[in-house]
């Protein structure tokens, strides 16, 4: 019992310590957003391949991720923040930021939309989750550079 | 000093003799009502506009160790494209590299991978070119140095690299398999850039598709058979997914030079693209080449 609330205790501790060091600078915060973003792309992605069963809660949950990372990420591109830390964003971010801000709000408004639709069978996720998948695809085409593994 | 002329002239004779470019004639064809539909197809998978642009008036241009390649235009204007082409012509360049002046064409024209096509389909790729638009785009010639320069030299070349047998023997394995192999090693032409190179630009079969640097710089072209450096996590639907939608696995997207590969890749009907992820997770695993 000890040891749990040990683990559970130091949980509280560690919890706002890793936020913290995830925060310490926009590349990191981006990269962190984006490892969201794959992860709620992985739930939807595997309904969509039909690898997992459809699952409601889930979809939604991912959409709000989604959502979540759509407020935050076009903030966290200031000047100087240009290289460092293994990012993969391309210099077009800064070069054409109206490009890339339209790319965003493709995103997000794909997200609204598909939040609004609240699927409830994966008949209804597909054709809401489409236009987010192909919104992620073509603002990387553009705006991100391909590092190698 | 007579004996040096006479082995030169004899030299000169025998390399005159064994880089003649070799081509076909009419009476070599099948018979075959032209299919502009399966034309398409082909098309889809050859990813033809990758490299002569989406109006096919090509220009694009293609930094090389070699020398700077300049993709044509294969447009239909009958000037500037290949509208004026009869068919025998357009086999000739696609499976031997010859042009229709009797010339070899540089194997960064990937016929290479073309001459393991069947004659049909490149008559139904050439239907299907023959409806688009021309385009009056003058594209200029190669910049090479010497020797790459003398064209003559690619008979030579072709001796050596130009292989019309499979790269991976698939005879009495399931007919997707078979399928697979014809659309990757033919008009897929994947291993020309995700097999390795020997210095004299031929493909190093021993890697077949074990990835290779990238011919556009920076990184490398990604192993895709099965072996841990490559799609050993990847199921079969996983890589008929990808070229579907662009997403791997992890959902991460497809980039680089693969973005216009993959797009055309998923206008395939779906059986295609199915074949090819057969056709990959059958393939030997082989670790990546050492650079």
């Amino acid at each position: 019992m000890v040891r749990v609330s040990g683990i559970i205790t130091a949980l509280f501790l560690l919890f706002p310590l890793s936020q913290a060091m995830a925060g310490d600078s926009p590349q990191e915060q981006r990269h962190e957003l984006m490892e969201d973003s794959k992860g709620a792309a992985k739930s939807i992605g595997g309904m969509l391949k039909g690898e997992v069963d459809f699952d409601a809660g889930l979809a939604m949950e991912s959409l709000k991720t989604w959502q979540g990372v759509g407020a935050d990420f076009g903030g966290l591109f200031p000047a100087g923040t240009e290289t460092g830390h293994d990012t993969e964003a391309s210099p077009a971010i800064w070069t054409d930021r109206a490009g890339f801000d339209e790319e965003l709000s493709k995103f997000n408004a794909a997200v609204d939309a598909a939040i609004k639709a609240n699927p409830t069978s994966l008949a209804e996720l597909k054709p809401a989750a489409g236009p987010i998948f192909k919104s992620c695809k073509s603002c990387h085409e553009g705006y991100r550079v391909e590092e190698e593994d | 000093m007579r004996w040096i002329l006479a082995v030169a002239a004899v030299s000169a004779l025998l390399f005159w003799f064994l880089t003649q470019p070799v081509a076909l004639s009419p009476e070599d064809l099948p018979e075959h009502r032209p299919d502009a539909n399966n034309g398409q197809r082909i098309y889809y998978a050859g990813g033809c506009s990758s490299c002569h642009g989406t109006d096919l008036g090509g220009g694009l241009e293609m930094p090389s160790e070699y020398g700077t390649f300049l993709v044509p235009n294969i447009s239909t204007d009958p000037v500037e494209g290949i509208g004026d082409w009869t068919t025998i012509q357009f086999i000739n360049a696609m499976m031997l590299g010859v042009s229709p002046d009797g010339r070899h064409y540089y194997p960064a024209f990937p016929y290479t991978s073309y001459t393991r096509m069947k004659v049909q389909d490149v008559i139904d790729l050439k239907a299907f070119l023959d409806l688009q638009e021309p385009v009056e785009r003058q594209v200029g010639s190669h910049q090479l140095g010497f020797p790459w320069s003398f064209r003559r030299g690619i008979g030579l070349w072709k001796i050596r690299y130009l292989e019309q047998g499979a790269a991976v023997d698939t005879v009495g394995q399931d007919a997707l398999i078979q399928q697979g192999r014809y659309l990757v090693e033919g008009p897929g032409h994947c291993g020309e850039c995700h097999t390795p190179r020997d210095r004299f630009g031929g493909l190093q079969t021993g890697w077949w598709l074990a990835g290779a640097p990238n011919p556009d710089g920076e990184g490398r072209v990604p192993n895709i058979t099965s072996h841990q450096d490559g799609l050993k996590s990847w199921s079969q639907s996983d890589i008929a997914y990808y070229l579907e939608s662009g997403f791997m696995p992890d959902f991460d997207t497809v980039g680089g030079s693969m973005v216009k590969v993959q797009e055309n890749m998923a206008r395939l009907p779906e059986a295609d693209r199915e074949a090819i992820a057969a056709y990959l997770k059958y393939i030997p695993a082989r670790s990546r080449k050492g650079d």
